[in-house]
């Protein structure tokens, strides 16, 4: 079996969340299939300059063949394009030329795909808002299998998308919420399942061993990820510090990551920069908890990781796909508000009995639905039914409509349509 | 979907957000969430736009100006009437002007209207500040719902804090009644005082007996107050003769006792040594000597009270027996 991974940007050192996820994926896939990514040659998400030569390379073994991207993203070009479509009655050729100013617009890739149809019995397209993944499906139908990996914000409103949907031959969500969420808008249900991704983790995290490296001796909360205000991370600073004026129980915040927000000048908070994965294991099992206070998520891998490691996590509630997974695994708790979170969090601070059940109900739920072996056989099960699936039964793809249907300014606002999306965690 | 979930160990992360939210009820007494506090508002905005006396469509009108349309404005300056696209139209009127001045005067006309733009102006900053104006009288009453809230909160929580301690005072108040009639302690001084009776009886047996026939006489019947009632209710246990007792070693206690804690320089207290414990008042003091030296004390007086009585007897058969004991005497 032949499949390509197809997704924006791929490396090593890339770290974004789709592109980590399509990698893990891509590494993991191999060892029973041959793998190949196709991608561009962008390094940086806003730019998408052609930073990476073009042509093949191996990344961790997995050979890699770059495409070079037509037009570097014009931020004001993709401003105004973003404000007709989210905010305005627009047309469907409106949101292509969103699309085309979003890019990363590759037509050597397109092209490439087109053309190599034959070769590859999948194509695993990553990340459904960007170019390849909306007219790659098109030229590839019959193979095409999706990763939408959707958060909730006004790009799941824009019509062009439901179409691709509805003529994959198969979605592999993140969450349950996904897919709500998606079905909501394809206005039908769709062809899939929930998969997310796993994680390595260590055999044996040593928590002592964080400890002592970072002369560590009070019990403490850890947030691990970009320290970002789109994170949630000036609302998690602004509860704690409240938290800890109030608080009977002693607890530091650790964070561990890059920071783009300033790390507010408290004792009982300590931003560690980036550390080894050795260490961040370590200090997720040596945590009484990780927060989480991303309001968007379309599955937090750091959640699953925590979990695996044993450790409960306080997740942000108005991020459904964060409460779905706690609500499901039994392995955490959710806030609203400061109220919730100075209550959740001096729960687990002061309870160890509920900190342990909820991390071995994490570790229950990372193993039983996380573990790479699960995501893989998933992976494998899905492309063995869809090979044996029916030609009849297989969905078709929609053409595009003509040029004047393509113009009528009929649809209505990004936003507009994300309002009437149903909002909560799905649950069990 | 129910294969995804855990339901392996007791906790039971539904259950733990719903105690968490009782909680919260609980605390805050009302639990508004960040709708209902905007939708108070929105209610207190109204009434705060509408009262009586003032006008009833003001809301209205500022959400009319917050939401309409503003034309746009225009320039007028003296070259407008005659302003022309076409070059040559623009120099005939230039040349046709002192003419037209024949017929009327423009530049009144002129003037107005370049004062009407200026209004216009005026008028749109104008416009343009009411919306902030609203926005920030909508924030102000956002918070002053808000902060009304919490002070209906606190007042609650300070009303539920002087009832408990209102409790608590009665509580200690009831707890150190107790104390102060605990049996051991008034059960202790009558034995006391049986035991020096009963001594005092062996060593004078005689005139013990003519004493109480008197106090009884006298009485009519009736019994000593200390008698009758062994615990003194104001001092808690303390008989009339105790504190009598208590007060002669206050006399006693002055310059010149040995024995004295204060051991007073020019009838002053000595200072106390900084980090010293506070040490007990006159009144303790005089409690915790009463009830450890009591039986040294008591054999003392009553050493004192046999001698005085041998004093008495030989001064009664020296003199006849005509003349009183002396009144310090008698105080013992």
């Amino acid at each position: 079996m032949r499949i390509a991974v197809v997704v924006q940007r791929y490396g090593a050192e890339i770290n974004g969340g789709a592109e980590l996820h399509a990698r893990y994926v891509a590494e993991h896939l191999a060892r029973h299939a041959e793998v190949e990514v196709l991608t561009t040659c962008a390094r940086d998400y806003v730019t998408w300059e052609n930073e990476l030569r073009a042509g093949v390379d191996a990344v961790n073994g997995v050979p890699v063949q770059r495409f070079p991207v037509a037009h570097p993203r014009t931020p004001e070009v993709f401003a105004r394009h973003s404000a007709t479509v989210f905010d305005q009655p627009h047309s469907l050729q409106d949101e292509l030329e969103w699309l085309d100013s979003e890019g990363p617009t590759s037509p050597a890739l397109l092209r490439y795909i087109e053309s190599s149809g034959g070769r590859y019995d999948w194509f695993l397209f990553f990340s459904y808002r960007y170019h390849h993944a909306y007219h790659g499906p098109r030229a590839v139908a019959t193979k095409a299998v999706l990763v939408p990996t959707a958060e909730r914000d006004a790009t799941i409103g824009l019509a062009m998308f439901p179409p691709i949907f509805r003529g994959v031959r198969a979605l592999m969500f993140n969450s349950f919420e996904e897919r709500a969420m998606l079905q909501h808008v394809a206005g039908t249900r769709l062809p899939g399942v929930v998969v997310g991704i796993g994680s390595e983790l260590p055999e044996r995290p040593q928590p002592e061993r964080f400890r002592q490296r970072f002369d560590v001796k009070d019990p403490f909360a850890i947030y691990v990820g970009r320290i970002d205000e789109n994170k949630g991370c000036k609302e998690l600073f602004a509860f704690f510090q409240q938290y800890i004026r109030h608080a009977r129980d002693r607890m530091m915040l650790l964070l561990i990551g890059n920071s783009i927000l300033p790390v507010p000048d408290h004792p009982m908070i300590r931003h560690l920069g980036f550390v080894s994965d050795e260490d961040k294991f370590d200090a997720m099992a040596a945590a009484d908890v990780l927060i989480m206070p991303s309001y968007y998520e379309s599955l937090s891998m750091v959640a699953l990781e925590a979990w695996g490691l044993g450790t409960p996590v306080l997740a942000n509630a108005r991020c459904d796909v964060l409460k779905g997974q706690c609500l499901r695994s039994n392995g955490g708790l959710f806030y609203e508000g400061y109220a919730e979170f100075a209550e959740a969090l001096g729960a687990l601070a002061s309870s160890p009995s509920i900190r342990r059940g909820m991390g071995r109900n994490g570790t229950t739920y990372f193993r039983r639905h996380y573990a790479w072996p699960v995501i893989e056989r998933k992976y494998l099960q899905m492309f063995d039914e869809l090979a044996r699936e029916p030609e009849a039964q297989r969905p078709s793809m929609a053409p595009l409509p003509g040029y004047f249907a393509r113009r009528k300014k009929v649809l209505p606002p990004g936003t507009a349509v994300l309002s009437a999306v149903p909002e909560g965690a799905v649950l069990p | 979907m129910a294969e995804f979930t855990v339901r392996a160990d007791a906790v039971d992360v539904e259950q733990i957000m719903r105690q968490i939210r009782a909680r919260i009820r609980e605390k805050r007494g009302v639990d508004y969430t960040e709708e209902q506090i905007q939708e108070l508002a929105k209610i207190r905005l109204e009434k705060f736009l509408d009262p009586k006396g003032v006008r009833s469509d003001l809301l209205d009108q500022f959400r009319q100006t917050a939401q309409q349309d503003v034309p746009p404005t225009y320039e007028f300056d003296d070259k407008t009437l005659i302003r022309s696209g076409n070059p040559l139209i623009a120099f005939v009127r230039r040349l046709l002007q002192p003419i037209l001045k024949l017929f009327f005067s423009p530049n009144p006309l002129v003037h107005a209207l370049h004062v009407q733009t200026q209004i216009n102006h005026y008028l749109l900053e104008r416009a343009q500040r009411d919306v902030l104006v609203y926005e920030v009288m909508h924030n102000l009453v956002v918070e002053m719902t808000r902060t009304g809230i919490e002070v209906k909160n606190m007042q609650m929580r300070v009303e539920s804090i002087s009832s408990r301690l209102d409790f608590n005072e009665r509580r200690a108040r009831a707890l150190e009644a107790v104390v102060q009639y605990r049996p051991d302690a008034v059960s202790e001084r009558p034995a006391l005082r049986d035991r020096d009776r009963d001594r005092d009886r062996e060593r004078d047996p005689g005139r013990r007996q003519p004493e109480t026939t008197r106090q009884a006489d006298a009485g009519g019947g009736q019994h000593e107050p200390a008698a009758s009632s062994p615990v003194d209710p104001i001092t808690g246990g303390e008989s009339l003769r105790t504190r009598r007792r208590r007060r002669r070693r206050g006399r006693r206690s002055g310059p010149g006792f040995p024995n004295d804690e204060r051991r007073a320089t020019n009838g002053e207290q000595e200072p106390r040594a900084a980090g010293d414990e506070p040490g007990p008042t006159e009144d303790e003091r005089g409690e915790r000597r009463a009830t450890s030296d009591e039986l040294e004390h008591r054999t003392a007086l009553d050493e004192h009270r046999r001698t005085s009585e041998e004093h008495r007897a030989a001064t009664e058969d020296e003199r006849g027996g005509g003349e009183q004991e002396p009144a310090g005497h008698q105080d013992e």
